[in-house]
């Protein structure tokens, strides 16, 4: 399996990574303080064609492959100081337009995709409830076809994009009786839909940048037109935007190390004590060496996923292990940057503590490292 | 292969994999995959998965439902259709 970068790919991480330093890192820690959507930002990064990546170029996407977006991806990690705003493009991208791009009627593609892509509209996946987490398909939101509507109530929570988002891709269940298979419907739920009502904003740990909100519906009618694939179909639809995220969005914590990698080297070698530079003593180069040995192990399985992706075929178990381990790399590496850089890195000033609050929620959203091992264990028949 | 060999390919790969110690033979088209609950939500991507790789065959994400899924001939059906 030849992983080498095209010049086509090459040529795109380039211009990616200068765009981000230049246009999208400056002003992270202020946007971090103030936990503040960057708009502006996210605009320009519609300007550039980040937000639709994969969709096809009749519906105003870039049409790249699962492997091509994800270089653009790891690219955009390496380049943008702004962990928020990386993770509010991968949640609109993977966990909500990829759903309509690869399930979407035609009407609902010429309708969303050219403004999704181009970040004129800003999605939010609502599927996490209050009281259901990682037990996702144990939801309390029903829809109830009523003529040629349904009629949704219920309320997500932990919504990423939510209090700013003008597209919901909403996933309620339409059958009691029924779960994953054939119980919830995905659908696809306007900003001004009455009885669609932003709830709180929270403060987070980290990834502050990014709105993560609740949603609350509350006797919303939603038109049949609306439904995203089948009645009952909205499972899989999850599922395999699941797969799509666990891959893609670990692609930019790839960038992320890399940065990481080139802070603490740079350190190293010229920071002194006791006459000497830090990288020559073994507890910090061998520490740097481990930082290396992550990198390079999380870059192949991110590689090998995203290739698999672009078949079409079902990579639960691949895409489980590349976000467990890639997630739980990133935040080892931010941990031993920050004890490298040592006072420098405990303050704010040179952002790496921001990071690693930052890499915290990867071990968390998009399935917690401990469901990721379950699913593992699950495909083994375990 | 004949619908006879796929649909013993995959009731020995549901057999093994979801009801084990079970008889093969017990798996008759009228039990039920995913009414039933023998096929949740993972064993489901699972089962895909298996169609994937052995029959060379891809199934759209839409088409994972228990209209396609819940017994042993609509599995074989969905294949015999694919592998075409």
């Amino acid at each position: 399996m030849d992983f080498n970068l095209s010049e086509d790919q090459r040529l795109l991480k380039d211009e990616i990574i200068r765009f981000a330093k230049a246009e999208l890192s400056p002003g992270a820690r202020e946007r971090d303080e103030l936990h503040q959507f960057p708009r502006e930002q996210w605009d320009k990064c519609g300007e550039m064609g980040l937000q639709g990546l994969v969709v096809p170029p009749e519906y105003g996407g870039s049409g790249l492959d699962a492997l091509s977006a994800a270089t653009a991806l790891e690219a955009l990690g390496y380049g943008c100081d702004d962990g928020g705003l990386v993770f509010a493009i991968c949640a609109h991208l993977l966990a909500c337009v990829v759903p309509i791009w690869k399930h979407g009627t035609e009407a609902q593609k010429q309708r969303y995709l050219p403004d999704l892509s181009k970040g004129r509209l800003i999605a939010v996946n609502a599927m996490t409830e209050p009281a259901g987490g990682s037990d996702a398909f144990a939801m309390s939101t029903r829809a109830v076809a009523d003529g040629d509507h349904f009629v949704v109530n219920g309320a997500k929570t932990f919504s990423s994009n939510g209090p700013v988002a003008d597209l919901a891709v909403l996933y309620a269940n339409t059958n009691p009786d029924k779960a994953y298979l054939g119980g919830v419907t995905a659908f696809l739920v306007e900003r001004d839909t009455p009885g669609f009502i932003k709830g709180q904003t929270f403060h987070k740990m980290g990834l502050r940048s990014c709105a993560i909100g609740e949603l609350v519906f509350e006797d919303a009618r939603v038109p049949r037109s609306a439904v995203l694939g089948a009645v009952g179909g909205g499972g899989p639809i999850f599922a395999q935007s699941m797969e799509w995220e666990r891959v893609c969005l670990v692609a930019a914590h790839v960038g992320t190390m890399q940065r990481l990698l080139e802070q603490a080297v740079d350190y190293a070698r010229t920071r002194k004590v006791f006459g000497k530079r830090i990288g020559e003593f073994q507890a910090v180069s061998h520490a740097i060496a481990d930082m290396k040995v992550r990198l390079e192990a999380s870059r192949l399985l991110v590689y090998h996923a995203a290739s698999r992706l672009s078949s079409g075929r079902t990579v639960g178990m691949d895409a489980s292990i590349t976000k467990l381990f890639v997630s739980e790399a990133l935040v080892k590496s931010a941990m031993d940057t920050v004890q490298i850089l040592g006072g420098y890195g405990f303050m704010t000033e040179y952002g790496v503590e921001r990071t690693l609050r930052d890499a915290v929620g990867g071990t968390i959203y998009s399935g917690t490292s401990q469901m990721q091992r379950n699913i593992i264990a699950g495909w083994l028949g375990l | 292969m004949s619908n006879d060999q796929i649909k013993t390919t995959i009731r020995e790969f549901i057999v093994k994999e979801f009801l084990p110690g079970e008889d093969p033979e017990d798996l008759d088209a009228s039990v039920r995959l995913v009414s039933d609950g023998i096929l949740t939500s993972l064993a489901s991507l699972r089962l895909v998965a298996f169609l994937e790789e052995r029959f060379g065959v891809t199934l759209e994400a839409h088409e994972v439902d228990a209209d396609h899924l819940d017994n042993i001939d609509d599995i074989t059906a969905l294949v015999a259709e694919r592998s075409r």
